[in-house]
């Protein structure tokens, strides 16, 4: 059942299309501080826990932190195969805070999907300009 | 339910039957001698037997008869 | 201090020895190199990212991605496989099933048979939410406790959450088929009426706005009608409805919209010393064809064995095991270059597939900053 309603978020542009039916559904908080685990959580060491995530947003969102010259640490785990949470770690060096980190990461993580989405559309484009046979649609 | 008569469920079990009015011992529950129709495991024509009719296909002969399928929809899940 | 060219090299590449490999983890990062910047910049990835296309047909897309790190690649696979959505057969209601393939095995069957139609159509219609089933009150207790808002309009299916298709067929002998029998003939095609039941005896029955957004050619059908479903004899019967629903490929394959969806690294041939004449032609054996070319060497007069195209090459490590070319000789991959292939089931084209798959992660990044937004407040 979880993964049915994991669905509504795997829509690619139902968000920008704006043509859901009805009132939007207010969105479920998926993401979370893990308070419990360590002694606590500070402004420069965190854990967060991403409900329904897995290595596809873990090992992605992990890279692309660790690029961040500000972190001491980035990694991610997911504890148990048969729970469906991500939990992510970031401690940061000096005072910068972890939550401006991961809003940083994500965001380079947007920046990177759309130098891939421009790069792969003109390259494909060319590929077909001069291979018309592969213009052939079925 | 007959074919005709189909309508997407509405998904809720609500065609279960009632809790009461089920009288096992009421009469026309187990008629025994109301006709069963079987299909003859040779030639596939269909033989209608009542109770003390010999087991043998009208047509050929064939002592071996198969009951027919319910022709109760079924729903399953294609997984 | 920039390194030099031979060091970026040297670091590009995971080497590939004759019982193991080494160089494996990406070292591009900050503070792993002394004097070194190698902090996130978009121009930069940018000016370094190349798509080159070596195919492109919508059942089958071969590109390379250069200049990026596995982990994205390997995100933007996963999501090919597990997170985009497509539309399969769901539920079958069974009127009549004699054929000798039971129900629950053909209904199986008939949910792994791709679909398609009309994309704008596909693009339209809405999740359909399966409700907890009424006599599982565990399943029941379990939904509500998830949180999740249900919206009860997308449990009834309707227009734009279910599309019906139906089957009935049924075998027959054919006008002269008896005789024919009688003759001898043993062909089930030339006896029988139906003896096959195709994937294109699926009949579209269009319900609501589906008339407007899948109308011809653009009705919902199998990609390839072809696809043999079962095997009757006289007398048997099929026939069936079946609701399609959208789906990912993580809740079952049979949503996933590629047939498979894989990459692998370039690999790469150094020669350190001149391998010559009988050796050379030994050497490109250990390759498969194409990979390793014979040109006239102009110091020695003899066949020099040179690297012509990577690409076809499989890594066997074949050349490692002859004592002559294991130490002239190393192979590796290059950590940055991604050869992809992305194979569709039909219901999309290949490259718009690997499209979707980069925006689908880039929502999830979006939902993601609106959650960690909710979470500052």
């Amino acid at each position: 059942m979880s993964q049915d309603q994991e669905m509504v978020d795997a829509v690619p542009g139902a968000e920008v299309d704006g043509s859901e039916v009805g009132e939007p559904v207010r969105e479920k908080q998926r993401i979370r501080v893990l308070v419990a685990q360590l002694p606590g959580s500070t402004d420069t060491a965190a854990s967060f826990e991403f409900e329904k995530e897995d290595h596809t947003l873990g090992n992605a969102l992990r890279y692309i932190i660790m690029k961040n010259p500000d972190v001491e640490f980035c990694g991610y785990s997911i504890p148990h195969p048969s729970e469906a949470r991500m939990n992510l770690r970031i401690q940061t060096w000096d005072d910068v805070n972890v939550y401006d980190v991961l809003e940083k990461g994500l965001n380079d993580l947007m920046d990177l999907c759309d130098v891939v989405v421009d790069k792969f559309t003109i390259s494909r484009d060319e590929f077909n300009a001069t291979n018309p046979e592969s213009e052939i649609r079925a | 339910m007959s074919r005709e008569s189909f309508a997407a469920p509405n998904l809720g079990g609500s065609q279960q039957a009632p809790a009461s009015g089920f009288q096992p011992t009421a009469s026309g529950y187990e008629n025994l001698d109301k006709p069963v129709g079987y299909l003859c495991g040779d030639c596939d024509t269909k033989v209608t037997l009542k109770r003390g009719d010999p087991i043998r296909c009208k047509e050929c002969g064939y002592r071996v008869l198969y009951k027919e399928r319910t022709n109760r929809m079924i729903q399953f899940e294609a997984r | 201090m920039a390194p030099s060219q031979e060091e970026l090299e040297r670091r590009r590449i995971v080497g590939v020895h004759a019982e193991h490999v080494d160089n494996v983890s990406s070292t591009d990062f900050p503070h792993h190199y002394l004097g070194e910047d190698h902090s996130w910049d978009v121009d930069h990835f940018r000016n370094k990212l190349q798509v080159k296309f070596h195919k492109n047909k919508p059942f089958e897309s071969v590109f390379s991605l250069v200049g990026i790190d596995a982990a994205v690649a390997n995100a933007f696979r996963r999501i090919l496989l597990a997170e985009l959505p497509t539309l399969a057969i769901e539920d079958v209601f069974v009127f009549n099933n004699t054929s000798i393939i039971q129900d629950e095995v053909l209904c199986h069957r008939l949910g792994l048979i791709p679909l398609t139609g009309s994309l704008e159509g596909l693009r339209w219609m809405r999740w359909y939410k399966k409700p907890p089933p009424a006599d599982d009150p565990a399943a029941q207790a379990a939904a509500r406790a998830s949180g999740e808002e249900f919206d009860s309009a997308a449990s009834v299916p309707s227009d734009n959450n279910t599309v019906v298709m139906d089957l009935n067929v049924k075998c027959e002998w054919a006008p002269d088929g008896q005789k024919l029998a009688k003759q001898g003939e043993r062909d089930p095609e030339k006896l029988y009426v139906n003896s096959s039941v195709y994937a294109r005896q699926f009949q579209f029955v269009p319900q609501g706005n589906q008339e407007k957004y899948f109308a011809e050619p653009g009705q919902i059908r199998p990609v390839n009608p072809d696809v043999l479903i079962a095997k009757l004899r006289p007398g048997q019967e099929i026939s069936l409805r079946c609701h399609c629903v959208k789906g990912i490929g993580a809740d079952h394959a049979k949503f996933s919209p590629v047939a498979t969806a894989s990459y692998r690294l370039l690999p790469s041939i150094t020669i350190k010393e001149p391998i010559l004449g009988q050796d050379a032609k030994k050497f490109a054996r250990c390759f498969p064809k194409g990979v390793i070319e014979l040109v006239d060497d102009e110091a020695t007069g003899e066949k020099k064995a040179v690297v012509k195209d990577t690409m076809k090459d499989t890594v066997s490590r074949e050349c490692l095991r002859h004592d002559e070319f294991k130490d002239k000789v190393a192979l590796g991959r290059y950590r940055d270059h991604f050869i992809f292939s992305v194979e569709s089931t039909g219901q999309f084209e290949s490259d718009a597939l690997f499209l979707e798959s980069v925006k689908a992660l880039k929502a999830k990044c979006q939902r993601f900053k609106r959650n960690l937004a909710d979470l500052m407040r």
